[in-house]
């Protein structure tokens, strides 16, 4: 008798419904700790263009404030200009380098999501067969069925949240609100949810004997 | 860098001439590029030391006779500044010296080019050679490009050597940020005029298309 859930008297069907959702969950919190380990390397990427497009904001700021024509490079009429198109070029330079990570982004919430759905799918197919109390069984090494799927959706949640405010930060950056691009790094840092993700990490070290059981 | 085997055999002297010349523009812009990395870096340094002689705290706030001894005087300490400043300012200016040198070769270049191309004036009268020396450049495309490179440059080399002379001078901090973002971003070369050199070196073969 297998005694992962504790179950006893389960029909053949059911067993096997079981373990296939067993299965699926399985892979799915193991793809899981691969997304989350790109996607924080990805977001590592990130940073040092935050921080260069803060800078950028920094000096054009101080462009602005200058009368360029007042000072010793006036000999250089057309500086102003030049310099002003220099940074911008530059800032737009960056753009580029930010979207195409947040393209990966993108990639990655997609992945978890299918994941996600595939499992929800295979578990509403079993759902009435299986039972509420297959469903909310736990032992003390193995998590429920519920709350692992629960757990699931926290993860998608998060990550799908986090791309929409991320790639809403960008795309809401206005060029010409200077203030705005010099505290970009800043904003883009204070999207940055430790709880959430210290609660997945959690969730995730629960998990250690169910992953490493057959 | 690869050379293209094709189209530019260099058998005339003409075409070696280009070649060469080609090859020489392109490794005297990755000095410039090394010059003004290390210059940027000089440069950010004087600004950061001109920030923090003006908030200096003179020490004189200690009060007992033996600290004088441990802790630098007021005067000391700022003499101590200014030499490290001195110092910063230097390095700038041997960046600025060699940065002299490179468009010293840049004109010699460019001189040479125009040699080329009053030889295939001489010889095949002001339309040039029927066949051109490489893909599909005129030897006159070339003299031009030239040009082009070393206007860039001369003037940012002036505009270098304004930000030399008034970067240790000046306490304002939006104009310290407008030397330090002209010397970075070198809005006298922008991208288009490197492309021009990108161009230079496709049709020399230098890089292969």
């Amino acid at each position: 008798m297998r005694e992962v859930f504790g179950v006893f008297f389960l029909s053949r069907t059911l067993h096997s419904a079981l373990m296939s959702l067993q299965g699926a969950l399985r892979k799915s919190f193991a793809a899981l700790q691969n997304h989350r380990a790109v996607w924080r390397s990805v977001l590592e990427e990130c940073d040092p263009l935050m921080e260069s497009l803060g800078n950028l904001g920094e000096q054009m700021q101080a462009l602005s404030r200058v009368r360029v024509s007042d000072t010793p490079l006036g000999v250089f009429p057309d500086l102003q200009e030049r310099l002003q198109f220099q940074l911008l070029q530059a800032v737009d330079v960056l753009l580029h380098r930010l979207w195409d990570r947040m393209s990966r982004l993108q990639a990655i919430r997609d992945s978890i999501g299918n994941q996600v759905s595939t499992v929800l799918q295979l578990y509403q197919d079993a759902a009435d067969a299986l039972g509420l109390a297959a469903a909310t069984e736990r032992s003390s090494v193995v998590p429920s069925l519920a709350d692992m799927l629960g757990w699931l959706q926290d993860a998608e949640r998060f990550y799908r949240r986090q791309f929409l405010q991320r790639k809403t930060l960008l795309q809401t950056l206005r060029l010409d609100d200077l203030a705005q691009v010099e505290g970009a790094s800043k904003s883009w840092k204070s999207l940055e949810s430790p709880d959430s993700e210290q609660q997945i990490t959690d969730n995730l070290c629960r998990l250690s004997f169910f992953m490493e059981s057959q | 860098m690869s050379s293209s085997s094709t189209k530019f055999s260099a058998v005339t002297g003409s075409a070696r001439k280009i070649k060469d010349n080609a090859a020489d523009w392109h490794n005297l812009m990755v000095k410039w590029d090394k010059l003004n990395t290390d210059g940027f870096q000089f440069a950010t340094n004087i600004v950061n030391m001109r920030n923090s002689q003006k908030h200096h705290q003179p020490l004189e706030d200690f009060p007992s006779a033996s600290a004088s001894q441990t802790f630098p005087s007021a005067v000391q300490q700022q003499a101590a500044a200014a030499a490290e400043l001195q110092e910063e300012c230097s390095k700038l200016q041997a960046v600025v010296d060699q940065m002299v040198v490179i468009v010293t070769k840049m004109e010699h270049l460019t001189t040479i080019q125009r040699g080329v191309q009053d030889l295939e004036e001489f010889q095949f009268g002001p339309e040039g050679r029927t066949l051109p020396l490489c893909h599909s450049w005129r030897t006159k495309d070339f003299e031009e490009s030239s040009q082009v490179l070393l206007a860039a440059f001369s003037q940012e080399l002036k505009l270098k050597q304004v930000i030399l002379q008034k970067l240790a001078h000046t306490t304002a901090s939006d104009l310290h940020m407008v030397y330090l973002s002209c010397w970075l971003h070198q809005p006298f070369v922008p991208a288009q005029t490197r492309l021009a050199l990108e161009a230079l070196l496709l049709e020399t073969g230098h890089r292969l298309l």
